[in-house]
């Protein structure tokens, strides 16, 4: 259905995609992830000549589109497209931005053009929305009816760039529920998402986009569970860590400690560790931001937690390039239960919490792993 | 009922002695004469020097530019006096047609400005959809983005409409009986100019509030299909 071979694609001196081939089946489900700039949109922007390529062929149904012959109005009538912002035209309301392709492209009449409008809008359940207009309605809602809009073209391919990606959290599933619906109904569908939850339950295959390319594709248990090649697989691994960088003495603690909390909801983390790795973070980057950095210095402190699948446990791996001081030095002849005289209460308490603590320095970087 | 009776006298010196109103009327039609078409004809050479300044060629880019940049910040009356003392002096053309020829030019730069602004503030993600529903380049500038653009540029479309039925008041200055010079000869000659120039300034304030009302009324966002 979709055959792309040796795709390139430049702006200016700067090189996008290089060399990318793929085909596509009927029916299939393919879902394009990898980390941003990759050009995982651009790929899919090429597919419909929204921008053209600057090498190699795409082939859509066996016709090239970047041949002057070829009406590339009638080959996109055949692939709906969804973006990231929805592009819903703002002056008509829903109804009318359903049916305006239907009966000025399609030349449907009007009269069937709005039955079958009512009819998808109903699959979708936002039949009562009808005569809003976009800026009444919320993402989600908005998000559904550009969907409904693409499928009502009847096309055999449906592109979706970043469907949920500008969506409010809360409004993610009401979409994502309609694309699954969407799968089922057998749409070939190419989908560009970081919903990688999603992506490995409805793709048939998964394209991992780096390095301006194709860099690793198979079916989602090959890319998420045992991907094979490294960046494939850093890039996997990052998906189960929470990475911060403190870059600052004024960092923001509140915004780090909101989204370890979201980090760990994801796993279904226990309260009291939730809250001694919190603890533990902080007193770590005040006792760093303290005692290895001078005050106009600019500190640069890599945070990455992870938690183990297996053993439950959170590692934090904390990185920086200050002077090298390790706390626990001092403290870990103090016998338990002897009142503490040391000023870095702080460092006495992460101690309490940890289950192992090490601390390493190497080519000035200074390394503290601590297990909670 | 001194006052009174003096209030109108001094109408019926201004208004009806000498059939004064046909002569405030003939200076209304001169001067709705003179709007409308320079208006008209200002819009069509608006759009040609907005459509140049999207062109491909660079010197159609560059003409329009340089003539919005000159005639917009010429004063229209400068405009007015170059055309018929100097450019149009040895044609003999009717003043009014001069006077029509002036507003055009100068309205065309102004609204030349308000279409590319209008049609700069339509969202390109949604003729970029517009495309990818198989609409045609054309097709998708006639149902995305006309209507949207012009929706973004009603507000100041109307405004300059405003502007320009008040700077008409002008044309006098090049022997024009436009509704101003009118007023000013009967005026001096009632030697009592304060009723007829204070019912002058109703009309101007009639015009354009008729102006603001056709925008209004028509502006009605259809809430229905029918």
């Amino acid at each position: 259905m979709i055959k792309v071979l040796n795709l390139s694609k430049r702006f200016g001196d700067s090189e996008v995609l290089r060399d990318v081939s793929v085909e596509i089946k009927k029916g299939e489900c393919v879902a394009i992830i990898g980390p941003s700039g990759a050009g995982k949109s651009v790929f899919l922007y090429c597919l419909n000549a929204l921008q053209p390529h600057d090498g190699g062929k795409i082939l859509i149904n066996g016709t090239d589109i970047a041949d002057k012959k070829t009406d590339i109005n009638k080959v996109r009538e055949k692939m709906g497209m969804v973006y990231q912002n929805f592009n819903l035209f703002s002056h008509l309301n829903v109804l009318e931005n359903i049916i305006l392709a239907l009966v000025n492209v399609k030349k449907m009449p009007r009269a069937a053009a709005i039955e079958k409008a009512d009819k998808l809008l109903e699959m979708v359940s936002l039949i009562d929305k009808r005569y809003s207009y976009p800026d009444e309605l919320s993402g989600g809602q908005k998000q559904r009816i550009a969907i409904v809009r693409a499928i009502a073209m009847d096309p055999e391919i449906v592109l979706l760039d970043e469907p949920t990606s500008a969506l409010d959290p809360t409004m993610v599933g009401e979409v994502l529920a309609v694309i699954r619906d969407l799968a089922k109904q057998g749409f070939t569908m190419i989908i560009v998402t970081h919903e990688m939850n999603f992506a490995r339950e409805i793709a048939h295959r998964v394209l991992f986009m780096d390095e301006k390319g194709i860099y690793e594709s198979g079916t989602p248990e090959e890319i998420f569970v045992s991907p094979k090649k490294p960046r494939t697989i850093a890039f996997i691994k990052k998906l189960k860590t929470f990475n911060y960088n403190v870059s600052s003495f004024n960092f923001d603690l509140i915004a780090m400690c909101a989204r370890l909390e979201l980090f760990c909801g994801k796993y279904n983390i226990e309260r009291k560790t939730v809250n001694d790795t919190n603890l533990a973070l902080e007193e770590m980057i005040t006792y760093i931001l303290d005692h290895c950095y001078k005050r106009l210095q600019t500190p640069n402190i890599d945070i990455i937690v992870e938690y183990g699948d297996i053993d439950k446990k959170i590692v934090i791996e904390i990185i920086h390039n200050g002077t090298s001081v390790n706390p626990f030095e001092n403290i870990a002849f103090m016998a338990d239960g002897e009142e503490s005289d040391t000023e870095d209460l702080g460092i006495f308490m992460v101690k309490k919490v940890a289950s192992d603590i090490n601390f390493t320095n190497e080519g000035g970087l200074s390394k503290f792993k601590i297990k909670i | 009922m001194d006052i009174l009776n003096k209030i109108q006298e001094s109408l019926y010196a201004n208004l009806i002695a000498g059939k004064s109103y046909l002569l405030i009327l003939s200076g209304l039609k001169i001067t709705l004469i003179i709007t409308l078409a320079g208006l008209f004809l200002g819009t069509l050479l608006g759009a040609v020097f907005c459509a140049m300044h999207y062109s491909n060629s660079r010197i159609l880019r560059s003409i329009s530019k340089s003539y919005i940049v000159i005639v917009r910040g010429t004063p229209i009356l400068l405009l007015l006096m170059l055309l018929f003392y100097v450019v149009l002096a040895k044609t003999r053309m009717d003043a009014v047609y001069i006077a029509v020829i002036a507003f055009s030019l100068n309205s065309a730069a102004h609204i030349a400005e308000i279409m590319k602004a209008a049609l700069e503030a339509v969202d390109p993600g949604q003729i970029m959809a517009a495309r990818t529903l198989g609409f045609t380049r054309l097709g998708a500038f006639y149902h995305v983005t006309l209507p949207q653009a012009g929706a973004y540029a009603r507000p100041v479309y109307q405004n300059t409409v405003i502007n320009l039925i008040q700077w008409t008041s002008v044309v006098g200055y090049i022997t024009i009986a436009d509704l101003t010079r009118v007023i000013n000869a009967i005026g001096a000659r009632t030697a009592d100019p304060f009723f007829v120039i204070f019912i002058a300034i109703l009309i101007y304030l009639a015009l354009a509030y008729a102006t603001y009302l056709i925008f209004t009324l028509t502006n009605r966002r259809k809430r229905a299909l029918r």
